[in-house]
């Protein structure tokens, strides 16, 4: 099974919901999907192409949205399905029905970007310090960070 | 009648911290949940605001004994983005740093487990043949812990044949004293009935929980990247991949003790086969904006980057997914089913990248709200008992 | 007399906690490599303590994160007088490669005093050495 076969089933099995599929490397595939069709292509990934082992989920801040990429993983080749959500209402659905290992990096999409994961198990934020101020979203492209002046014991000021 | 403990940011199994809160009834484990948090740096954040050269000693910093890994996933990302390809010498010496890498971290943990185990003296013999793998790093690279020995376009120093002769002349005396070891393992009854049965993980649930690395591999999936996914000149060195049967605490012990064997004839097959030339060639400025995903088998799992750039000299986003924190929702079953005085040894089977410093536990009756504080030793005082009245049988056979 | 004992008693054998608050491990690992046969610090009476009320030197590495920060604290009042902290590794001492996270508010001697810094990154096992044995020379 290569990489050309799997790019003629995902448009044979999901005909018009695939937006755009590339295949830059030996071993790389970039799938688009709405955000609609998201848990079915899921569904569709580990169900039919036996794709059972999610290595992360990334989100990327692109100005007017975001972007989120699922990094799927298999003994010939890592396959990534790729989604855009806006920027004024950032929901999506929560994939852990189908693959449960994916609530961490849920959970830290959650703290880092400010959004909404729909039908998340368990919305506690994870990595972020108990006492940080909400509505602060670290990775952002607009949160700037300040660092305040440090003082050195015994040094000048 | 439930017990909440909350174990940690001091914590018996590593150096990192991290606060793990355990519920508890009488001895059995009902409950298990993680605060992670405590050694969260911001990192992503930092390396957008650094040039493609400078995350490379940011990205070492990420984990100490694991830093090669982190920057060879993220050199070989760049390279792929600005289509450069490294010279073959640089890739074998790349290849034979890695390596050693992974030998001298399963010596660590090898340590670890038996001093969790209760083996003291076994962690200070192991420890004493993990100097040998420092110095030969050392001699490489000039450090013991984040040799940056990588750059983009290939490797920075070079190796010489006094250099050569040290290392395999080193790894005699290390193959020597790993037969030594393993038949210390198979035939120690006690070390062996401490591991066996504890933080048992099912095949299914290893692969639905996307456990990575040798916690996957004990449970009879052979998923490793170095095999599906090659890199460097992994496709060019036999070598196989390592697997066990007993999903508990004993097969991953097992999985690494054969690792660090076939670790041993990769460095052979590595310096005996080492093509002259060039170690590196020149990188641009900036690469073209484009995105890119880098997988690499660290020893504690699968690492995976994604590089995005812009087209500066700085990148738009890096994002990288540690080896461990895979490990764990697979971690917090394993603890649903066992005892309270198998934790440090549970938690210390994954290989715990991300861990703690605090070694006092604090218990808190759920009912009446009073808190005591166990000290970690005692715990572990208990964990032993509890294996020496367990029946011991005297031909255990170890699944090698 | 009795002072004089005790002070001589704490020269002799100071009972040390390592204690990581965030960083790398690379200094961690470099500490506990102090006390493998190689380096033996034990054959010099230097104990390697569990918890925080029976130490007498408190061995930090890593920067102080804001997590870590109210913890650092809490462990630095319940290690009874008199009492000592080493900073070891460049994170301790300064925040290293981590000045300018918005999880890290610097080295730890922006939280706690600290007495010696032993520089590295990481720092090896013979200078974490020198710094304990420079820190009982002070005494």
């Amino acid at each position: 099974m290569n990489d050309q076969i799997l790019i003629e089933k995902a448009k044979e099995s999901l005909k018009d919901k695939v937006l755009e599929i590339t295949n830059p490397a030996p071993r790389r595939l970039f799938m688009k999907v709405a955000v609609g069709n998201l848990l079915e292509a899921v569904n569709w990934l580990k169900k039919e192409m036996g794709f059972s082992h999610l290595s992360t989920i990334s989100g990327v801040d692109l100005g007017q949205s975001f972007e989120i990429l699922y990094h799927f993983a298999n003994n010939f080749c890592s396959f990534t399905l790729r989604t855009e959500i806006s920027r004024e209402n950032p929901l999506l659905p929560s994939i852990c029905a189908l693959i449960p290992g994916a609530i961490l990096y849920e959970r830290e999409l959650q703290e880092m970007f400010g959004i909404t994961v729909q039908n998340i198990p368990d919305p506690r934020p994870l990595l972020l310090p108990d006492n940080w101020p909400a509505g602060n979203y670290p990775l952002r492209k607009d949160w700037k960070y300040e660092r305040p002046a440090e003082v050195i014991p015994g040094g000048k000021k | 009648m439930n017990f909440q403990i909350p174990i940690g940011p001091q914590h018996p199994a590593l150096k990192e911290p991290i606060g793990l809160r355990v519920v508890v009834e009488g001895e059995i484990i009902r409950d298990a949940d993680l605060r992670l948090g405590y050694n969260h740096r911001g990192i992503e954040k930092l390396a957008e605001s650094k040039t493609w050269i400078q995350n490379i000693y940011l990205e070492e910093r990420i984990c100490g004994i694991c830093s090669h890994s982190h920057t060879t996933c993220y050199v070989q990302g760049v390279e792929k983005l600005m289509e450069i390809q490294p010279p073959k010498r640089g890739l074998y010496i790349r290849t034979l740093v890695a390596e050693l890498e992974r030998i001298h971290s399963h010596l660590l943990w090898l340590g670890v487990a038996g001093h969790e185990a209760g083996f003291d003296s076994f962690f200070m013999y192991v420890w004493r043949d993990r100097e040998i793998v420092m110095d030969i790093l050392e001699t490489i690279s000039g450090n013991r812990v984040h040799y940056a020995n990588n750059t983009i376009g290939g490797v920075r120093r070079d190796l010489d044949e006094l250099q050569v002769k040290h290392i395999l002349d080193s790894l005699e005396i290390l193959r020597k004293r790993s037969e030594f070891y393993k038949n210390l393992g198979t035939k120690e009854p006690s070390f062996v009935a401490r591991l066996a049965g504890v933080g048992y993980l099912s095949k299914e649930d290893a692969i639905t929980l996307c456990a990575v690395g040798p916690t996957l591999r004990a449970s009879g999936v052979p998923m490793d990247v170095r095999k599906d996914d090659p890199y460097a000149v992994y496709d060019e060195v036999p070598f196989e991949v390592c697997t066990a049967d007993t999903c508990d605490v004993l097969g991953r012990t097992v999985v690494r003790i054969k690792e660090i064997l076939e670790s041993y004839n990769i460095i052979e097959f590595l310096l005996k086969n080492l093509p002259a030339g060039p170690i590196a060639v020149r990188a641009p400025r900036r690469p073209k904006p484009n995105e890119v995903i880098s997988r690499y088998e660290a020893p504690r799992g699968e690492l995976i980057y994604y590089i995005k750039s812009n087209g500066t000299e700085k990148p738009e986003r890096i994002k990288v997914r540690a080896p461990t924190l895979g490990n764990y929702a697979a971690t917090i079953k394993m603890l649903k089913k066992g005892f309270i005085a198998d934790v440090p040894l549970i938690f210390a089977a994954i290989d715990p990248c991300i861990a703690c410093a605090e070694r006092a536990v604090a218990i808190v009756d759920a009912r009446t709200g009073q808190e005591k504080v166990v000290p970690m030793n005692i715990l572990r005082q208990s964990s032993q008992k509890k294996s020496a009245n367990k029946e011991r049988k005297r031909e255990v056979e170890w699944p090698l | 007399m009795l002072t004089k004992l005790t002070r001589w008693s704490r020269l002799k054998s100071p009972w040390i906690l390592h204690l990581n608050t965030g960083g790398c491990n690379g200094c961690d690992i470099e500490v506990v490599a102090a006390l493998t046969p190689r380096f033996d610090v034990e054959r010099f009476g230097i104990l390697l303590e569990a918890t925080p009320r029976h130490a007498d030197v408190i061995i930090c590495t890593g920067p102080a994160t804001r997590q870590m920060k109210d913890r650092l604290i809490r462990i630095y009042e319940q290690t009874p007088d008199p009492k000592f902290v080493i900073a070891v590794g460049a994170c301790a001492m300064s925040g290293c490669v981590y000045r300018g996270a918005y999880n890290v508010i610097g080295g730890i001697d922006q939280v706690i005093p600290v007495d010696v810094y032993v520089p590295g990154c990481p720092a090896r096992p013979d200078a974490v050495i020198d710094g304990v044995v420079k820190l009982l020379s002070k005494l």
